[in-house]
């Protein structure tokens, strides 16, 4: 147990605690107006995927890989179900339910593919095309199925895991740069099928101007809150934007422009410093991993980390087109909280049983 | 164990390359963080700015219009409103229940308001009540914190204390219309329709100030950031006598005509009033369709500001002017004698004088004092239409007075106001002589030339404004000792008894120079179908009085005209005798509360 606890990467947890301090102060200067009540449930959802993140790190590593199979075609199965069984929500064909709750299988896959990729290259290397190609298969099946839900967002996370993983599993570079130009080359055929509100999207990304009361608004407005903040901000809960409501969906996805407009330049380096250190215990973790699964799990956590953060102040910004994509710990959303810290679990635990710490997993040990 | 180590190699070497990505992730961010919050902050701080804050203007105080003496003509009145924002009244219907029996409304106005209410936009606020005392809102206003999404508010609206009193002189207001809005004007602003209040427009209207407001993404008021206070329009002290006007309606009754009192010295009005007037408040209250077709079919035309608006004949008065252009002329006549059986032979018709057994041997004294037509046919005939219109155009007939105030008409001259002729024929010339026929004035006009007459011929542009300086139009040559005659023959009308308005002059504090006119009426067809409205008879002729006092130093001229009143000093005489001897009293009153 004391084991456990001292095998815990410090420095992790520390970025993660000033991630939940600024999380819940920003939350805080979204919604004191109105749902205060929303702040409180963050509160308990914090504590709740803190206990699931502790109760994870108990776990061995092993474990994750023995169900990665099962999980990985259990979650296919629900994605093959969804264009019988979903339920549409604006516009989209994402969820089903399942009597008790309502669950996206994208979700699920998510993390099974990872846990999948990570488990087939455990003992592979990238660099033979049978593995190579298995391991595409294994996400493009996916992918597509998700794709034509449509979930743009949840695709291009699978896409930028995968590939991240892959290339941690020794891809050729040759490979890679032919596999981005013949991303680059399927552009129209996308396009093509794309749905109009996706075009809609990202036309809107590439001038938000033409639309202004429309699409546009929610990313002309959130650029105006993280412009207008400047170096210093406005002040804790005197943003203007914010306070009088200018601001789309200011306590989900579009969180990050409050804070960006009360705490200005110095909250934002503050933040993506936080995220920098938890993204680089998780690289390092991963190098120092006592098992390729455990390596190939912490670089695809690593990934997905990456591209939320990338993804959600890119669009907030208006640097990126708006695809529906949480900011990790600072964002409201029970769900995607407690994704994240079970996440954060998995690669304490990989960094845990990597310490030396652990009886069954130190050198020499008939376990290990 | 070679290709291991070459994996683990390679392994390590794509950690470092993961490192290089996640900085380089995060440097892009970065810098297009800095790129928006510090080198394009100014810009956004603008439009975060120009999201929040809302400009409104602040409509200014309407100026006050008063008498001389600073009695209130037109004043704003404050007044309460009862308004109401839907989406914050949780019962509506049962909030305008209560409102109901505190300001007693009917269940009809209940009902319009539910109605009104349903069509509005909840975030706005709706207008429940308007133009509410004091005393009515009181106990709403006490109790308002009881009713969320209800207020009560100030506003101020035009009140004319006098209404019909002063009804062409003042004008009224009414809301912009889209032409206004093109001059610059604001939606919910006032704009002088007539009289003083459109004249003076550009002083009374103040400049608009304006308030910064921070809203919030709906629209609605949050704060009140910077106010630049409205200015109040100017105040305008007018030179009329409230007092006098008084005098002059009361005289007048209800008989339809029209009275001016200038000051000689200074060509400004003391009265401007024509009759019947209109209530100007019924405009600013909301005038109804019934009402105004009312006003435009009453045969009385009580829109008409008969003072400017309307020119008649001005019969004897117009002897004067013939008078005085047959001495500068010098025409035989005017210093010689005529002889007046009663009627005047032309051809195969006869001119008659008002008085059918004729006046005898006349001058130009007792023609004038006596009223003699007979004598001006004679006079006019050998003056001929060129020299008579000439004289008028001298002093201001035939053309406008330049008042402020609009619409003014110039009247008719022959020759002047019409096309000149190279032969006039002769009847026309001398009707024209008596001021009949095609000849019309204002009664400003005519009131303008009494006061010429009693100054020495200064022609002033009459002037209703108390602090303006006065204004000349021309001073008009004329012989001191002809002037003299005239001023006598005027004299001479009130103050002996063959004079036409003796018995209507006696008593009088002060001396009065005088000229009565009896404007005949061309007879109407029989069974003239018009409707029938009292002291207001087609067949009478109309009725002038126009002259000055005090006779020996003159401060004050006049014209009275009553339309169809019948006999000029019978009828219009004893309206200026209550002017003058109004005006003599106060002055007197004036004197004793200073000498002791």
């Amino acid at each position: 147990m004391m084991n456990v606890l001292r095998g815990m990467d410090k420095i992790l947890l520390l970025a993660l605690a000033g991630l939940a301090a600024l999380g819940m102060a920003t939350l805080y200067a979204a919604v004191y107006q109105g749902e205060i009540s929303l702040w409180y449930k963050q509160g308990v959802i914090w504590g709740g995927g803190l206990l699931l993140m502790l109760g994870i790190c108990f776990v061995p590593l092993r474990f994750f890989g023995l169900i990665s199979w099962p999980m990985y075609l259990l979650a296919l199965l629900l994605l093959l179900a969804i264009p019988l069984l979903g339920e549409v929500h604006m516009g989209a064909r994402r969820w089903l339910n399942l009597g008790l709750f309502y669950m996206q299988p994208s979700e699920l896959m998510k993390w099974a593919l990872t846990f999948l990729l990570a488990h087939w290259f455990a003992s592979r290397e990238a660099n033979n095309w049978f593995n190579l190609g298995v391991a595409t298969a294994l996400t493009v099946l996916p992918a597509a199925l998700i794709v034509i839900q449509p979930d743009l967002g949840t695709t291009l996370v699978l896409m930028f895991s995968a590939t991240a993983m892959l290339i941690a599993a020794g891809l050729r570079w040759r490979v890679f740069a032919a596999a981005v130009a013949l991303a680059v080359a399927m552009v129209p055929v996308l396009w093509h099928y794309m749905h109009d509100y996706q075009k809609q999207r990202v036309l809107t990304f590439l001038d938000p101007q033409s639309d202004p009361l429309g699409a546009g608004y929610h990313v002309i407005q959130s650029t105006i809150a993280i412009g207008s903040g400047g170096l210093f901000g406005k002040g804790y809960l005197q943003g203007t934007q914010a306070r009088l409501h200018f601001l789309p969906e200011q306590h989900t996805d579009f969180i990050f422009s409050v804070l960006a407009e009360e705490g200005g330049l110095l909250a934002v380096t503050l933040l993506f410093a936080l995220y920098s250190v938890l993204i680089f215990r998780m690289i390092a973790i991963a190098s120092t991993a006592s098992s390729r699964f455990g390596s190939m799990l912490c670089i695809g956590i690593a990934s997905i980390f990456i591209l939320y953060i990338t993804v959600n102040v890119g669009m907030v910004s208006g640097l990126l087109p708006v695809v529906g994509v949480p900011l990790p710990f600072i964002s409201y959303g029970g769900s995607a909280l407690i994704t994240m810290l079970a996440a954060l679990g998995l690669v304490l635990r990989v960094g845990i049983e990597s310490s030396g710490r652990i009886p069954w997993q130190r050198p020499g040990s008939p376990l290990a | 164990m070679r290709a291991e180590l070459k994996v683990r190699h390679r392994f390590n070497f794509r950690i470092l390359v993961f490192y290089a990505a996640t900085l380089l992730f995060f440097s892009i961010l970065l810098a297009h963080m800095v790129d928006m919050q510090l080198f394009k902050h100014d810009q956004y701080l603008l439009q975060s700015d120009r999201n929040r804050i809302n400009v409104v203007p602040v409509l200014p105080e309407r100026g006050v219009i008063t008498d001389v003496e600073g009695r209130g003509l037109a004043l704003n009145r404050v007044a309460y409103q009862v308004l109401m924002i839907p989406e914050r009244v949780e019962h509506v219907q049962q909030t305008l229940q209560q409102l109901a029996a505190m300001l007693e409304w009917s269940d009809q106005k209940i009902d319009a308001l539910v109605r009104r209410i349903g069509r509005s936009r909840p975030d706005r606020p709706v207008l429940l009540a308007d133009k509410l005392q004091w005393p009515q809102v009181s106990p709403l206003a006490a109790r308002l914190h009881h009713f969320p999404g209800i207020d009560v508010q100030a506003s101020t609206y035009r009140y004319y204390p006098y209404g019909r009193l002063t009804s062409h002189l003042i004008g009224y207001i009414s809301l912009a219309t889209p032409k206004d809005l093109e001059q610059g004007y604001l939606a919910n602003e006032f704009v002088g329709r007539a009289g003083v209040e459109r004249a003076f427009e550009a002083r009374l209207h103040g400049t608009p100030g304006s308030q910064q407001e921070e809203v919030d993404v709906h629209g609605r008021r949050v704060a009140v950031l910077k106010r630049t206070p409205p200015q109040m329009g100017e105040n305008i002290r007018l030179s009329l006598d409230i007092d006098l006007q008084q005098a002059a309606s009361e005289a007048l009754g209800e008989r339809t005509g029209a009275v001016v009192v200038m000051d000689v010295h200074t060509g400004k009005l003391l009265v401007l009033l024509s009759k019947p007037g209109y209530d100007t408040n019924r405009f600013i209250t909301g005038l109804e369709y019934a009402r105004w077709s009312a006003w435009l079919e009453d045969p009385r035309k009580p829109l008409v500001n008969r003072t400017i608006q309307a020119a008649y004949p001005p019969a004897s008065t117009f002897k004067l002017l013939t008078s005085l252009a047959a001495l500068r002329n010098h025409i035989p006549l005017a210093t010689g004698k005529a002889y007046c059986p009663g009627y005047l032979s032309l051809a195969d018709r006869k001119l008659r004088c008002w008085r059918r057994q004729g006046h005898g041997h006349v001058s130009m004294h007792d023609a004038i004092v006596q009223s003699c037509d007979v004598y001006f046919y004679e006079l006019g005939d050998q003056l001929g239409m060129p020299g008579l219109g000439d004289e008028a155009q001298r002093w201001g007939f035939g053309q406008k007075t330049g008042i402020v105030l609009s619409p003014e008409v110039r009247g008719n001259i022959p020759g002047i106001t019409t096309p000149p002729r190279k032969r006039w024929r002769r009847g026309i010339t001398m009707i024209s002589s008596i001021g009949q026929g095609a000849v019309t004035a204002t009664p400003l006009q005519v009131a303008r030339f009494a006061a010429a007459i009693a100054n020495g011929g200064t022609l002033f542009e009459p002037e209703v404004d108390a602090d303006a300086a006065s204004r000349i139009v021309r001073r008009i040559e004329v012989d001191d000792m002809q002037l003299k005659r005239i001023r006598q023959a005027m004299h001479d009308v009130t103050a002996t008894p063959k004079g036409t308005a003796y018995y209507r002059m006696r008593g009088l504090p002060w001396s009065v120079a005088g000229k009565t006119g009896t404007a005949q009426v061309v007879a109407m067809a029989q069974g003239d179908n018009r409707a029938r409205v009292p002291e207001y008879d087609l067949h009478k002729d109309h009725a002038w009085f126009m002259g000055y006092a005090p006779f020996e130093n003159p401060q004050i001229a006049f014209a009275v005209f009553v339309e169809h009143g019948g006999h000029g000093g019978s009828a219009a005489g004893p309206v200026a005798a209550a002017v003058i001897r109004a005006l003599a009293e106060k002055q007197a009153a004036k004197q004793a509360e200073r000498a002791p």
